[in-house]
Protein backbone atom coordinates (compact mmCIF):
# COMPACT_ATOMS: atom_id res chain seq x y z
CA UNK A 1 0.00 0.00 0.00
CA UNK A 2 2.90 2.42 1.12
CA UNK A 3 4.41 1.23 -2.11
CA UNK A 4 1.39 2.72 -4.57
CA UNK A 5 1.02 5.80 -2.12
CA UNK A 6 4.70 6.92 -2.47
CA UNK A 7 4.38 7.21 -6.08
CA UNK A 8 3.95 10.74 -7.04
CA UNK A 9 0.66 10.91 -8.76
CA UNK A 10 2.34 13.63 -11.56
CA UNK A 11 4.11 10.61 -12.95
CA UNK A 12 1.26 8.17 -13.11
CA UNK A 13 -0.19 6.49 -15.83
CA UNK A 14 0.97 8.17 -19.41
CA UNK A 15 2.47 11.25 -19.86
CA UNK A 16 0.63 14.42 -20.62
CA UNK A 17 2.26 17.79 -21.65
CA UNK A 18 1.47 19.67 -18.24
CA UNK A 19 3.29 17.33 -15.88
CA UNK A 20 6.21 17.24 -18.18
CA UNK A 21 6.33 21.19 -18.22
CA UNK A 22 5.64 20.98 -14.33
CA UNK A 23 8.77 18.39 -14.21
CA UNK A 24 10.89 20.72 -16.63
CA UNK A 25 10.41 23.43 -13.85
CA UNK A 26 11.10 21.70 -11.02
CA UNK A 27 14.52 20.38 -12.54
CA UNK A 28 15.41 23.91 -13.06
CA UNK A 29 14.52 25.27 -9.93
CA UNK A 30 16.56 22.55 -7.81
CA UNK A 31 19.36 22.92 -10.08
CA UNK A 32 19.88 26.95 -9.60
CA UNK A 33 18.58 26.26 -5.61
CA UNK A 34 21.21 23.93 -5.88
CA UNK A 35 23.95 26.33 -7.56
CA UNK A 36 22.81 28.97 -5.27
CA UNK A 37 22.71 27.41 -2.01
CA UNK A 38 25.89 26.22 -2.79
CA UNK A 39 26.98 29.31 -2.98
CA UNK A 40 25.57 30.64 -0.26
CA UNK A 41 26.75 27.92 1.99
CA UNK A 42 30.09 28.68 1.11
CA UNK A 43 29.83 32.15 1.78
CA UNK A 44 28.32 31.25 5.13
CA UNK A 45 31.08 29.22 6.47
CA UNK A 46 33.42 31.84 5.55
CA UNK A 47 31.17 34.03 7.46
CA UNK A 48 30.80 32.30 10.40
CA UNK A 49 34.01 30.98 10.49
CA UNK A 50 35.35 33.99 10.65
CA UNK A 51 33.04 35.51 13.36
CA UNK A 52 34.35 32.47 15.38
CA UNK A 53 37.56 33.51 14.85
CA UNK A 54 36.99 36.67 15.74
CA UNK A 55 37.60 38.09 11.89
CA UNK A 56 35.38 40.05 9.64
CA UNK A 57 35.46 37.52 6.78
CA UNK A 58 34.56 38.60 3.44
CA UNK A 59 32.99 41.83 3.29
CA UNK A 60 33.97 43.35 0.22
CA UNK A 61 32.03 41.76 -2.99
CA UNK A 62 28.16 42.94 -2.40
CA UNK A 63 26.41 43.32 0.79
CA UNK A 64 28.25 41.30 4.10
CA UNK A 65 30.63 40.32 1.30
CA UNK A 66 27.56 38.09 -0.52
CA UNK A 67 28.34 38.11 -3.22
CA UNK A 68 32.37 36.78 -3.00
CA UNK A 69 31.58 33.10 -4.24
CA UNK A 70 30.13 34.28 -7.05
CA UNK A 71 33.32 36.50 -8.17
CA UNK A 72 35.72 33.36 -7.00
CA UNK A 73 33.90 31.47 -9.18
CA UNK A 74 34.09 33.57 -11.91
CA UNK A 75 37.53 34.24 -11.39
CA UNK A 76 38.21 30.28 -11.78
CA UNK A 77 36.31 30.62 -15.26
CA UNK A 78 39.35 33.04 -16.35
CA UNK A 79 42.24 30.68 -14.26
CA UNK A 80 44.56 28.38 -17.16
CA UNK A 81 43.37 24.87 -17.40
CA UNK A 82 46.59 22.43 -16.36
CA UNK A 83 46.40 18.56 -17.71
CA UNK A 84 49.93 17.73 -16.02
CA UNK A 85 52.22 15.60 -18.36
CA UNK A 86 51.86 12.47 -15.92
CA UNK A 87 48.05 12.31 -16.19
CA UNK A 88 45.83 9.81 -17.77
CA UNK A 89 44.11 12.22 -20.02
CA UNK A 90 40.57 10.68 -20.22
CA UNK A 91 40.03 9.69 -16.32
CA UNK A 92 41.15 12.80 -15.11
CA UNK A 93 38.89 14.53 -17.12
CA UNK A 94 36.09 12.47 -16.12
CA UNK A 95 36.74 12.36 -12.47
CA UNK A 96 35.50 15.78 -11.69
CA UNK A 97 31.91 14.72 -13.09
CA UNK A 98 31.67 11.67 -10.80
CA UNK A 99 32.24 14.08 -7.88
CA UNK A 100 29.55 17.20 -9.21
CA UNK A 101 26.88 15.20 -11.03
CA UNK A 102 26.12 12.77 -8.11
CA UNK A 103 26.58 15.52 -5.39
CA UNK A 104 23.61 17.29 -7.40
CA UNK A 105 21.48 14.26 -7.71
CA UNK A 106 20.63 13.63 -4.37
CA UNK A 107 18.57 16.80 -4.39
CA UNK A 108 16.36 14.98 -6.25
CA UNK A 109 14.80 12.75 -3.49
CA UNK A 110 14.77 14.87 -0.69
CA UNK A 111 11.15 16.27 0.34
CA UNK A 112 11.91 20.26 0.00
CA UNK A 113 8.53 20.96 1.25
CA UNK A 114 4.98 20.27 1.10
CA UNK A 115 2.11 19.56 3.46
CA UNK A 116 2.12 16.13 5.69
CA UNK A 117 0.00 17.09 8.64
CA UNK A 118 -3.36 15.22 8.83
CA UNK A 119 -1.38 12.18 6.75
CA UNK A 120 -1.75 14.34 3.93
CA UNK A 121 1.95 12.80 2.58
CA UNK A 122 3.24 15.82 1.16
CA UNK A 123 0.70 16.56 -1.65
CA UNK A 124 0.85 19.94 -2.70
CA UNK A 125 -1.40 21.13 -5.81
CA UNK A 126 0.22 22.98 -8.62
CA UNK A 127 -1.19 23.92 -11.96
CA UNK A 128 -4.47 21.89 -11.07
CA UNK A 129 -2.04 19.09 -10.54
CA UNK A 130 -1.27 17.02 -7.30
CA UNK A 131 2.11 16.80 -6.70
CA UNK A 132 5.00 16.25 -4.41
CA UNK A 133 7.65 19.35 -3.45
CA UNK A 134 10.48 17.08 -4.44
CA UNK A 135 11.46 16.29 -8.05
CA UNK A 136 10.99 12.50 -7.90
CA UNK A 137 10.13 9.97 -5.68
CA UNK A 138 11.53 6.60 -6.07
CA UNK A 139 10.26 3.58 -3.85
CA UNK A 140 14.09 2.81 -3.35
CA UNK A 141 14.71 6.60 -2.21
CA UNK A 142 17.01 6.34 0.18
CA UNK A 143 19.12 3.42 -1.57
CA UNK A 144 19.66 6.12 -4.29
CA UNK A 145 21.60 8.55 -2.01
CA UNK A 146 23.33 5.54 -0.99
CA UNK A 147 24.37 4.47 -4.04
CA UNK A 148 24.58 8.43 -5.16
CA UNK A 149 27.50 8.82 -2.24
CA UNK A 150 29.11 5.90 -3.48
CA UNK A 151 29.60 7.05 -6.81
CA UNK A 152 31.47 10.28 -5.23
CA UNK A 153 34.19 7.69 -4.02
CA UNK A 154 35.07 7.42 -7.86
CA UNK A 155 35.27 10.50 -7.92
CA UNK A 156 37.64 11.17 -5.36
CA UNK A 157 39.71 8.24 -5.98
CA UNK A 158 40.01 8.68 -9.57
CA UNK A 159 41.31 11.97 -9.48
CA UNK A 160 44.17 11.08 -7.23
CA UNK A 161 44.89 7.95 -9.21
CA UNK A 162 45.10 9.75 -12.65
CA UNK A 163 47.08 13.05 -11.91
CA UNK A 164 49.99 10.87 -12.05
CA UNK A 165 51.79 12.37 -8.74
CA UNK A 166 52.48 11.45 -5.69
CA UNK A 167 50.59 13.70 -3.20
CA UNK A 168 47.32 13.18 -5.13
CA UNK A 169 47.61 9.57 -4.60
CA UNK A 170 48.17 9.54 -1.18
CA UNK A 171 45.05 11.93 -0.51
CA UNK A 172 42.98 9.39 -2.76
CA UNK A 173 43.94 6.06 -1.20
CA UNK A 174 43.50 7.35 2.13
CA UNK A 175 39.85 9.01 1.30
CA UNK A 176 39.10 6.07 0.00
CA UNK A 177 39.71 3.91 2.48
CA UNK A 178 38.18 6.33 4.84
CA UNK A 179 35.02 6.98 2.83
CA UNK A 180 34.20 3.25 2.55
CA UNK A 181 34.52 2.60 6.32
CA UNK A 182 32.19 5.28 7.22
CA UNK A 183 29.66 4.35 4.45
CA UNK A 184 29.50 1.03 6.58
CA UNK A 185 28.62 2.82 9.85
CA UNK A 186 26.18 4.95 7.99
CA UNK A 187 24.44 2.06 6.24
CA UNK A 188 23.95 0.64 9.70
CA UNK A 189 22.65 3.18 11.58
CA UNK A 190 20.65 3.93 8.55
CA UNK A 191 18.96 0.62 8.81
CA UNK A 192 17.62 1.41 12.66
CA UNK A 193 15.80 4.03 10.88
CA UNK A 194 14.51 1.81 8.16
CA UNK A 195 13.42 -0.65 10.93
CA UNK A 196 10.88 2.68 12.37
CA UNK A 197 9.61 3.90 9.29
CA UNK A 198 9.27 0.25 7.58
CA UNK A 199 9.97 2.05 4.03
CA UNK A 200 12.81 3.00 1.97
CA UNK A 201 11.33 6.27 -0.01
CA UNK A 202 11.84 9.58 1.49
CA UNK A 203 8.15 10.09 1.23
CA UNK A 204 7.18 7.32 3.49
CA UNK A 205 10.20 7.89 6.29
CA UNK A 206 9.28 11.58 6.23
CA UNK A 207 5.42 10.45 6.82
CA UNK A 208 6.20 8.12 10.19
CA UNK A 209 7.69 10.84 11.74
CA UNK A 210 4.35 13.29 12.66
CA UNK A 211 5.35 14.22 15.77
CA UNK A 212 8.62 15.08 18.17
CA UNK A 213 8.10 11.76 19.88
CA UNK A 214 8.14 9.96 16.69
CA UNK A 215 11.13 11.63 14.80
CA UNK A 216 13.44 9.50 14.07
CA UNK A 217 16.05 10.79 16.54
CA UNK A 218 13.93 10.20 18.78
CA UNK A 219 12.11 7.02 18.21
CA UNK A 220 15.42 5.11 17.21
CA UNK A 221 17.11 6.52 20.78
CA UNK A 222 19.62 8.76 19.80
CA UNK A 223 22.70 6.81 19.11
CA UNK A 224 21.45 5.57 15.56
CA UNK A 225 21.36 9.42 15.25
CA UNK A 226 24.77 10.38 16.51
CA UNK A 227 26.61 7.91 14.54
CA UNK A 228 24.62 8.83 11.29
CA UNK A 229 26.40 12.45 12.13
CA UNK A 230 29.45 11.27 12.83
CA UNK A 231 29.62 8.55 10.06
CA UNK A 232 27.96 11.59 7.27
CA UNK A 233 30.62 14.16 9.13
CA UNK A 234 33.70 11.38 7.95
CA UNK A 235 32.17 10.47 4.10
CA UNK A 236 31.78 14.68 3.42
CA UNK A 237 35.92 14.64 4.31
CA UNK A 238 34.76 17.47 6.70
CA UNK A 239 36.97 18.46 9.60
CA UNK A 240 37.67 17.22 11.73
CA UNK A 241 37.71 14.11 9.32
CA UNK A 242 39.79 16.27 6.69
CA UNK A 243 42.72 14.08 6.35
CA UNK A 244 41.96 13.55 2.73
CA UNK A 245 43.50 17.14 2.24
CA UNK A 246 45.51 17.38 5.23
CA UNK A 247 47.09 20.35 3.79
CA UNK A 248 50.60 19.94 6.38
CA UNK A 249 51.46 16.28 4.94
CA UNK A 250 49.42 16.33 1.42
CA UNK A 251 49.86 19.37 -0.10
CA UNK A 252 45.68 19.41 -1.48
CA UNK A 253 45.09 15.83 -1.24
CA UNK A 254 43.17 13.75 -4.11
CA UNK A 255 42.66 17.53 -6.31
CA UNK A 256 46.50 19.11 -5.81
CA UNK A 257 46.95 18.66 -9.64
CA UNK A 258 43.66 20.26 -10.57
CA UNK A 259 42.83 24.09 -11.38
CA UNK A 260 40.40 26.37 -12.85
CA UNK A 261 37.14 24.58 -13.20
CA UNK A 262 37.77 21.43 -12.93
CA UNK A 263 39.07 22.24 -9.37
CA UNK A 264 35.58 24.21 -9.40
CA UNK A 265 33.97 21.54 -9.84
CA UNK A 266 35.21 19.43 -7.08
CA UNK A 267 34.92 22.18 -4.58
CA UNK A 268 31.07 22.71 -5.73
CA UNK A 269 30.41 18.97 -5.04
CA UNK A 270 32.14 19.05 -1.64
CA UNK A 271 30.07 22.55 -0.55
CA UNK A 272 26.84 20.32 -2.26
CA UNK A 273 27.47 17.56 -0.18
CA UNK A 274 27.11 19.24 2.71
CA UNK A 275 24.03 20.69 2.21
CA UNK A 276 22.49 17.70 0.83
CA UNK A 277 24.06 15.26 3.49
CA UNK A 278 22.37 17.69 6.18
CA UNK A 279 19.13 17.59 4.31
CA UNK A 280 19.35 13.41 4.27
CA UNK A 281 19.70 13.93 7.86
CA UNK A 282 16.70 16.71 8.24
CA UNK A 283 15.12 13.92 6.54
CA UNK A 284 16.08 11.15 8.27
CA UNK A 285 15.93 11.97 11.65
CA UNK A 286 13.84 15.51 12.31
CA UNK A 287 11.15 14.69 9.98
CA UNK A 288 11.96 16.74 7.05
CA UNK A 289 9.31 19.30 6.37
CA UNK A 290 6.72 18.02 9.31
CA UNK A 291 6.62 20.86 11.35
CA UNK A 292 7.51 20.67 15.25
CA UNK A 293 4.64 19.05 16.86
CA UNK A 294 3.90 17.91 20.94
CA UNK A 295 1.46 15.78 21.30
CA UNK A 296 -1.48 17.74 20.44
CA UNK A 297 0.42 21.33 19.54
CA UNK A 298 2.04 21.87 16.73
CA UNK A 299 4.30 24.74 16.22
CA UNK A 300 2.23 26.86 13.78
CA UNK A 301 3.90 29.59 11.32
CA UNK A 302 1.33 31.82 11.20
CA UNK A 303 -0.18 33.60 7.94
CA UNK A 304 1.53 30.57 5.59
CA UNK A 305 0.30 27.87 4.16
CA UNK A 306 0.61 24.37 5.46
CA UNK A 307 2.45 24.02 1.87
CA UNK A 308 4.87 26.60 2.05
CA UNK A 309 5.18 26.21 5.59
CA UNK A 310 7.24 22.62 5.25
CA UNK A 311 9.53 24.32 3.04
CA UNK A 312 10.38 26.94 5.62
CA UNK A 313 10.46 24.20 8.47
CA UNK A 314 13.17 22.23 5.98
CA UNK A 315 15.19 25.08 5.54
CA UNK A 316 15.27 25.69 9.60
CA UNK A 317 16.35 22.29 10.28
CA UNK A 318 18.77 22.46 7.56
CA UNK A 319 20.68 25.73 8.55
CA UNK A 320 20.87 23.85 11.77
CA UNK A 321 23.03 21.14 10.37
CA UNK A 322 24.78 23.42 8.67
CA UNK A 323 25.99 25.66 11.18
CA UNK A 324 26.96 22.73 13.35
CA UNK A 325 29.10 21.56 10.79
CA UNK A 326 30.94 24.93 10.48
CA UNK A 327 31.46 24.68 14.07
CA UNK A 328 32.39 20.99 14.13
CA UNK A 329 35.99 22.59 11.96
CA UNK A 330 36.39 25.99 14.17
CA UNK A 331 36.22 23.64 17.30
CA UNK A 332 37.73 19.81 17.00
CA UNK A 333 41.31 19.15 15.67
CA UNK A 334 41.68 16.89 12.90
CA UNK A 335 42.47 13.56 13.73
CA UNK A 336 45.24 11.32 13.11
CA UNK A 337 44.80 8.03 10.76
CA UNK A 338 44.60 5.36 13.41
CA UNK A 339 42.49 7.11 15.49
CA UNK A 340 40.07 8.15 12.60
CA UNK A 341 40.24 4.00 11.00
CA UNK A 342 39.65 2.95 15.01
CA UNK A 343 36.95 5.25 15.58
CA UNK A 344 34.82 3.63 12.08
CA UNK A 345 35.78 -0.20 12.63
CA UNK A 346 36.14 -0.66 16.25
CA UNK A 347 33.32 1.53 17.66
CA UNK A 348 30.95 3.04 15.38
CA UNK A 349 30.41 -0.07 13.78
CA UNK A 350 29.79 -2.29 16.46
CA UNK A 351 27.69 0.50 18.08
CA UNK A 352 25.29 0.48 15.10
CA UNK A 353 24.86 -2.62 14.43
CA UNK A 354 24.69 -3.96 17.81
CA UNK A 355 22.12 -1.11 18.59
CA UNK A 356 20.12 -2.21 15.04
CA UNK A 357 20.17 -5.83 16.33
CA UNK A 358 18.60 -4.25 20.19
CA UNK A 359 16.01 -2.90 18.47
CA UNK A 360 14.99 -5.02 16.25
CA UNK A 361 14.48 -7.28 19.06
CA UNK A 362 12.49 -4.79 20.76
CA UNK A 363 9.71 -3.93 18.41
CA UNK A 364 9.61 -8.17 17.53
CA UNK A 365 9.08 -8.70 20.95
CA UNK A 366 5.90 -6.00 21.22
CA UNK A 367 4.64 -7.77 18.23
CA UNK A 368 4.80 -11.30 19.78
CA UNK A 369 3.53 -9.88 23.15
CA UNK A 370 6.43 -10.84 24.89
CA UNK A 371 7.41 -8.96 28.19
CA UNK A 372 9.27 -6.55 27.32
CA UNK A 373 11.73 -6.49 29.96
CA UNK A 374 12.69 -9.63 29.49
CA UNK A 375 13.30 -9.48 25.82
CA UNK A 376 15.41 -5.91 26.76
CA UNK A 377 17.40 -7.93 29.69
CA UNK A 378 18.31 -10.90 26.61
CA UNK A 379 19.43 -8.42 24.43
CA UNK A 380 21.33 -6.29 26.28
CA UNK A 381 22.83 -9.00 28.02
CA UNK A 382 23.92 -10.70 24.59
CA UNK A 383 25.29 -7.10 23.83
CA UNK A 384 27.29 -6.78 27.10
CA UNK A 385 28.71 -10.58 25.57
CA UNK A 386 30.13 -9.40 22.10
CA UNK A 387 31.04 -5.89 23.93
CA UNK A 388 33.32 -8.22 26.16
CA UNK A 389 34.56 -10.64 22.99
CA UNK A 390 35.11 -7.28 21.01
CA UNK A 391 37.35 -5.80 23.94
CA UNK A 392 39.01 -9.12 24.21
CA UNK A 393 40.11 -9.32 20.64
CA UNK A 394 41.40 -5.60 20.79
CA UNK A 395 43.65 -6.37 23.54
CA UNK A 396 44.99 -9.66 21.69
CA UNK A 397 45.57 -7.69 18.67
CA UNK A 398 47.13 -4.62 21.45
CA UNK A 399 49.35 -7.78 22.90
CA UNK A 400 50.63 -8.42 19.66
CA UNK A 401 51.99 -5.69 18.49
CA UNK A 402 53.71 -4.80 21.72
CA UNK A 403 55.73 -8.09 21.19
CA UNK A 404 55.98 -6.95 17.81
CA UNK A 405 54.87 -10.57 16.00
CA UNK A 406 55.27 -10.86 12.64
CA UNK A 407 52.37 -12.50 10.19
CA UNK B 1 9.89 3.78 -14.62
CA UNK B 2 8.47 7.55 -15.47
CA UNK B 3 9.31 7.92 -11.35
CA UNK B 4 13.04 7.96 -12.99
CA UNK B 5 12.40 10.89 -15.27
CA UNK B 6 13.24 13.43 -13.24
CA UNK B 7 16.00 12.10 -12.18
CA UNK B 8 17.85 11.68 -15.55
CA UNK B 9 16.82 15.28 -16.01
CA UNK B 10 18.67 16.29 -13.56
CA UNK B 11 21.65 14.42 -14.18
CA UNK B 12 21.87 15.57 -18.09
CA UNK B 13 20.82 19.07 -16.87
CA UNK B 14 23.47 18.62 -14.20
CA UNK B 15 26.56 17.39 -17.18
CA UNK B 16 25.50 20.40 -19.17
CA UNK B 17 26.24 22.36 -17.27
CA UNK B 18 29.43 21.10 -16.47
CA UNK B 19 30.42 21.02 -20.49
CA UNK B 20 29.32 24.23 -21.05
CA UNK B 21 31.51 25.84 -18.30
CA UNK B 22 34.57 24.01 -19.86
CA UNK B 23 33.57 25.35 -23.31
CA UNK B 24 33.33 28.69 -21.34
CA UNK B 25 36.60 28.27 -19.75
CA UNK B 26 38.07 26.92 -22.99
CA UNK B 27 37.20 30.30 -24.58
CA UNK B 28 38.14 32.53 -21.50
CA UNK B 29 41.36 30.55 -20.02
CA UNK B 30 44.95 31.65 -20.82
CA UNK B 31 46.90 28.80 -22.32
CA UNK B 32 49.97 28.98 -21.81
CA UNK B 33 51.51 25.51 -20.60
CA UNK B 34 55.22 25.26 -20.39
CA UNK B 35 57.09 21.90 -18.82
CA UNK B 36 57.39 23.10 -15.29
CA UNK B 37 53.75 23.68 -14.83
CA UNK B 38 52.84 20.43 -16.06
CA UNK B 39 55.50 18.46 -14.20
CA UNK B 40 53.76 16.84 -10.67
CA UNK B 41 53.56 19.40 -8.32
CA UNK B 42 55.89 18.67 -5.19
CA UNK B 43 55.43 21.83 -3.98
CA UNK B 44 59.00 23.35 -6.18
CA UNK B 45 61.23 19.97 -5.44
CA UNK B 46 62.05 18.49 -8.52
CA UNK B 47 60.09 15.03 -8.82
CA UNK B 48 63.09 12.11 -7.52
CA UNK B 49 60.59 9.26 -6.59
CA UNK B 50 58.15 7.75 -9.04
CA UNK B 51 54.52 7.78 -7.28
CA UNK B 52 54.54 4.53 -5.84
CA UNK B 53 52.68 1.43 -7.38
CA UNK B 54 52.13 -0.37 -3.80
CA UNK B 55 50.42 0.30 -1.03
CA UNK B 56 50.31 -1.07 2.18
CA UNK B 57 48.14 -4.06 2.27
CA UNK B 58 45.65 -2.33 5.38
CA UNK B 59 44.28 -0.81 2.57
CA UNK B 60 43.18 -3.83 1.03
CA UNK B 61 42.27 -5.17 4.14
CA UNK B 62 39.84 -2.43 4.58
CA UNK B 63 37.99 -2.45 1.61
CA UNK B 64 37.74 -6.17 1.72
CA UNK B 65 36.01 -5.91 5.02
CA UNK B 66 33.79 -2.73 3.65
CA UNK B 67 32.62 -5.68 1.25
CA UNK B 68 31.48 -7.82 3.92
CA UNK B 69 29.86 -5.35 6.15
CA UNK B 70 27.86 -4.30 2.42
CA UNK B 71 26.94 -7.56 2.42
CA UNK B 72 25.28 -7.35 5.78
CA UNK B 73 23.85 -4.19 5.05
CA UNK B 74 21.99 -5.79 2.03
CA UNK B 75 20.71 -8.21 3.96
CA UNK B 76 19.73 -6.21 7.01
CA UNK B 77 17.34 -3.66 4.61
CA UNK B 78 15.17 -6.03 3.37
CA UNK B 79 14.42 -7.15 6.90
CA UNK B 80 14.11 -3.29 8.04
CA UNK B 81 11.28 -2.91 5.54
CA UNK B 82 9.37 -6.24 6.01
CA UNK B 83 9.82 -6.88 9.26
CA UNK B 84 6.29 -7.13 10.08
CA UNK B 85 5.34 -9.66 7.76
CA UNK B 86 9.25 -11.58 8.40
CA UNK B 87 8.27 -12.05 12.23
CA UNK B 88 10.55 -14.25 14.17
CA UNK B 89 11.73 -16.09 11.35
CA UNK B 90 13.40 -13.13 9.67
CA UNK B 91 14.54 -12.49 13.10
CA UNK B 92 16.19 -15.27 13.69
CA UNK B 93 17.79 -15.32 10.61
CA UNK B 94 19.26 -11.87 11.02
CA UNK B 95 20.99 -12.55 14.41
CA UNK B 96 22.56 -16.00 13.22
CA UNK B 97 23.89 -13.85 10.34
CA UNK B 98 25.32 -11.36 12.28
CA UNK B 99 27.06 -13.38 15.02
CA UNK B 100 28.99 -14.99 12.70
CA UNK B 101 29.11 -12.06 11.06
CA UNK B 102 30.55 -10.81 13.90
CA UNK B 103 32.80 -13.18 14.66
CA UNK B 104 34.77 -13.70 11.52
CA UNK B 105 35.54 -8.97 12.51
CA UNK B 106 36.45 -10.19 16.12
CA UNK B 107 38.79 -12.49 14.51
CA UNK B 108 40.24 -10.03 11.71
CA UNK B 109 40.62 -7.29 14.36
CA UNK B 110 42.59 -10.08 16.95
CA UNK B 111 44.67 -10.80 13.93
CA UNK B 112 45.55 -6.82 13.57
CA UNK B 113 43.62 -6.58 10.58
CA UNK B 114 42.84 -2.74 11.47
CA UNK B 115 45.85 -1.54 13.05
CA UNK B 116 47.28 1.35 11.82
CA UNK B 117 50.36 2.97 12.18
CA UNK B 118 53.50 2.56 14.35
CA UNK B 119 52.95 1.71 18.03
CA UNK B 120 52.06 4.69 19.82
CA UNK B 121 54.35 5.02 23.16
CA UNK B 122 54.27 7.78 25.16
CA UNK B 123 58.32 8.96 25.13
CA UNK B 124 60.36 10.57 27.93
CA UNK B 125 60.69 13.78 26.68
CA UNK B 126 63.42 14.77 28.94
CA UNK B 127 65.21 11.96 27.97
CA UNK B 128 64.70 12.56 24.41
CA UNK B 129 66.18 15.66 24.36
CA UNK B 130 69.16 14.93 26.15
CA UNK B 131 70.33 12.51 23.45
CA UNK B 132 70.40 15.38 20.41
CA UNK B 133 72.22 14.10 17.78
CA UNK B 134 71.60 14.42 14.00
CA UNK B 135 71.74 10.64 13.17
CA UNK B 136 68.71 8.79 12.77
CA UNK B 137 67.53 6.44 15.84
CA UNK B 138 65.85 3.52 16.61
CA UNK B 139 62.96 5.07 17.56
CA UNK B 140 62.68 7.97 14.89
CA UNK B 141 63.28 8.82 11.87
CA UNK B 142 63.72 12.38 12.31
CA UNK B 143 67.08 13.84 12.63
CA UNK B 144 67.43 15.43 15.49
CA UNK B 145 69.87 18.60 15.59
CA UNK B 146 72.04 19.57 18.36
CA UNK B 147 74.12 22.80 18.25
CA UNK B 148 77.33 21.42 17.20
CA UNK B 149 78.60 23.75 14.43
CA UNK B 150 76.05 26.57 15.05
CA UNK B 151 78.00 29.71 16.93
CA UNK B 152 77.33 31.14 20.22
CA UNK B 153 74.23 33.26 20.62
CA UNK B 154 74.64 36.76 19.56
CA UNK B 155 77.34 35.91 17.13
CA UNK B 156 77.03 36.89 13.68
CA UNK B 157 76.95 33.40 11.58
Amino acid sequence: MTGVLAIDPLLFGELKWMPLVIVALKVLVIFVVGLVGTMFMVWFERKVIAGMQNRIGPNKAGPFGILQTLADGVKLFFKEDLLPDRADRFVFRLAPFLAFVPAFLVWAVLPLGGDYRDGNRGLVEWFGHATRVQLADPPVGILLVLALSSIAVYGIMLAGWSSGSKYPLLGAVRATAQMVSYEAALGLSLAAVLLTSGSLSTVGIVGTQDSLSNWNVVATGVVPFVIFVIAATAELNRPPFDLVEAEQELVGGFNTEYSSLRFALFFLAEFMNTITMSGVIVTLFLGGPQPLAIGDWTADIPLVGNGLEGTIWFLLKLLLFLYIYVWFRATLPRLRYDQLMDLGWKVLIPISLGWFLLLAALRLGRDEDWNVWLVAGVSVAGLLVAAVVMFGAMKVSGRNRQQGAVY
Amino acid sequence: MSQYLPVVALAIVTVLFGALSFGASRLLAPRRPSSAKSAPYECGILPSQEPPERFPVSFYIVAMLFIMFDIEIIFVYPYAVARSSLGLYGFVAIVVFSVLFFLTFVYEVARGGLDWGPLQRSRNLESAAAVVSPERTTTTTIRRVGTEGRGEPGEAA
